[in-house]
């Protein structure tokens, strides 16, 4: 669709322009690769050798998943100021298709999160992170991280659309930034976590991109120590599951809005 | 190309109701009949119904009841091809002011499917008419205000609209850029045919562009006419009135007068239209004195558009721009 492209096209354009937002979006990613996955890794690696560049392993797909949703936040506040600048209304009186407009948004955040994915990978990669044998692999965790960051901007576009405060809107999301990655797979595996938090973790989709993305793309540590990882299958169904319904989400928020 | 039906009408516009929330009534059944090439000006205060109106045409909004044609198209039914043949300039700027001023005007182009030779080209043209072409390579944040509305007409005009709504197109502009911005709009409708749609509180505005005028107040049209038809209602001068007394009575006596085409009475003023202002002003004081209505201030000056909007609506019109047509010595607030 030639609008999406545009539009998408139009939003990189700022994007790349402002380098600024960029980096404001990789700082808080990149602190908990280089501070506290350095940390780590030293304090492990003076009990067992090898278990800190293991641990590193362990937790960067965590935070690759932390920058994807620290992008969708991002596709959310980038709809709310569209919103309110009234830019949207020159979109609704274009004779374009009404759904060009949220794709449009969901393909430019999904690039820009992307684009970040990478840069942690590499950043992990440099301090100790062991990436898996097949590149294949590695596409096929960055398409999870994709969907997951699909799923993600459905929430916070669908919340964008429905407040006319920044305020209010970043509110609302902040309550799912840190929870989400503490209540997952993300810093300590499965195995070890009390009932209670076991459960907690499998009602969050992130846990399923996390273990889906490890056993893909790298050297699953958690497989390697002999642990179960989740079945690989179940990880996509959920995630694409995830996608789909924050899409959903976003679309109907997106035509109520525009009433 | 303009492709009409045999009925002819650019705008077309029948018992347009719009209702918020089920609570707040916008718009109370309006008719309008717009021909093409005409420059058509809805006037009224803020609230009245003129936004929603144009929101309404422009396929932003859908009305609660009634119909609205544009170019024979319905706005509703047919959204997707009226959006394909008008242009639009929105009262708040819309712009995406990180861009700069030749990128809007591309994105626009490229999301009407415009080829990368047409949009070169128009986007050449364009500046040239409004007279931006230093500006297009800056961020259109470094604009002043009335070059951001320049921006805007040349954004609307990208796609050679037939339909051209303009929602208070000089609101807060300086007079010199005002007078420009009235002669881009002149030439629209002369070079291009153009058919216009604007809505406006400034009576001036009207006065000075419009081929129709049509007073809009609490969401129904409360008169329409060319400009001068509407003026030429009030009589040759207007007097203008305020002071303590029966106002009532004090007015009734007044239309008695033999000179008096039309009294008015408005919550502060009473405006009574003569046949020449300064010969009668010293009857119309003397018929306050023997009415017992004790006169504050009194002035004369030529009827305007917001003397009409007084006259239907019992309000002044709020008039807030600056230098105005010389012939006017108005004295009071």
């Amino acid at each position: 669709m030639v609008a999406t492209y545009t539009l998408w096209n139009k939003h990189m354009r700022k994007f790349l322009a402002n380098p600024e937002e960029m980096f404001g979006l990789l700082i808080q990613p990149i602190l908990w690769v280089v501070l506290f996955g350095v940390g780590m890794k030293s304090m492990l690696a003076a009990g067992t050798p090898g278990s800190g560049e293991n641990y590193v392993t362990f937790m960067l797909p965590g935070i690759v998943a932390l920058s994807a949703l620290g992008g969708a936040v991002g596709g959310g506040s980038v709809w709310l100021t569209e919103r309110l600048r009234g830019i949207v209304k020159e979109y609704l009186v274009a004779p374009i298709p009404r759904i060009s407009i949220l794709l449009g948004n969901a393909t430019s955040t999904l690039t820009k999160s992307l684009f970040q994915a990478i840069i942690i990978v590499i950043v992990g990669v440099l301090i100790g992170a062991k990436l898996g044998p097949n590149p294949l692999g590695w596409l096929g965790g960055l398409a999870l991280v994709a969907l997951f960051g699909l799923g993600f901007s459905g929430l916070s576009l669908s919340m964008a659309s429905q407040t006319d405060s920044p305020g209010a809107y970043h509110a609302m999301i902040m309550i799912f930034n840190l929870p989400m990655l503490f209540l997952s797979n993300a810093l300590y595996p499965l195995s070890t976590m009390p009932t209670w938090m076991k459960i907690g973790s499998l009602i969050n989709p992130t846990t399923y991109t996390i273990d889906g993305v490890r056993q893909m793309m790298f050297r699953d540590p958690v497989a390697l120590a002999g642990g179960d990882p989740l079945p690989l299958w179940l990880c996509w169904v959920v995630v694409l599951a995830f996608a789909v319904l924050g899409m959903w989400l976003a679309h109907s928020a997106f035509r109520k809005s525009i009433k | 190309m303009n492709e009409q039906k045999p009925t002819g009408q650019a705008i077309e516009v029948r018992g347009l109701v719009k209702r918020y929330n089920k609570e707040v009534l916008a718009l109370d059944g309006v008719d309008l009949s717009i021909p093409a090439n005409t420059i058509y000006a809805l006037l009224g205060p803020n609230g009245a119904g003129k936004t929603t109106s144009i929101s309404i045409l422009t396929t932003l909004l859908e009305p609660t009841s009634g119909t609205a044609k544009v170019l024979g198209l319905d706005v509703v039914k047919q959204a997707g091809e009226v959006r394909g043949r008008i242009g639009v300039t929105f009262q708040e700027m819309v712009l995406d002011d990180e861009l700069t001023g030749k990128q809007v005007l591309d994105y626009h182009g490229r999301l009407y499917g415009q080829s990368k030779a047409e949009r070169q080209a128009k986007i050449e043209e364009l500046l040239a008419l409004v007279e931006l072409e230093e500006a297009a390579g800056r961020q259109a944040k470094t604009y002043s205000g009335g070059m951001k509305r320049r921006l805007e007409l040349a954004r609307a005009l990208m796609t050679t609209p037939e339909v051209l709504f303009l929602d208070e197109p000089t609101l807060g502009l300086d007079p010199q850029t005002r007078v420009r911005i009235w002669d881009h709009i002149r030439a629209l409708k002369k070079d291009q045919g153009m058919t216009m749609l604007m809505t406006t509180h400034y009576m001036d505005e009207a006065e000075n562009l419009a081929d129709q005028v049509g007073i809009i107040d609490l969401g129904k049209l409360v008169a329409e006419g060319t400009p001068q038809a509407l003026i030429e209602q009030m009589g040759a001068d207007t007097i203008h009135v305020t002071g303590e007394g029966d106002r009532a009575g004090f007015a009734e006596r007044v239309k008695a007068l033999p000179f008096v085409q039309t009294v008015s009475v408005g919550r502060t003023v009473i405006q009574i239209g003569v046949d020449s202002g300064s010969r009668r002003l010293v009857e119309v004081i003397s018929e306050a004195a023997r009415n017992g209505f004790a006169v504050e201030d009194i002035s004369v000056s030529k009827p305007s558009l917001g003397d009409v909007f007084l006259k239907y609506t019992g309000r002044r019109l709020r008039d807030t721009d600056g230098p105005q047509a010389p012939n006017r010595m108005n004295l009071m607030v």
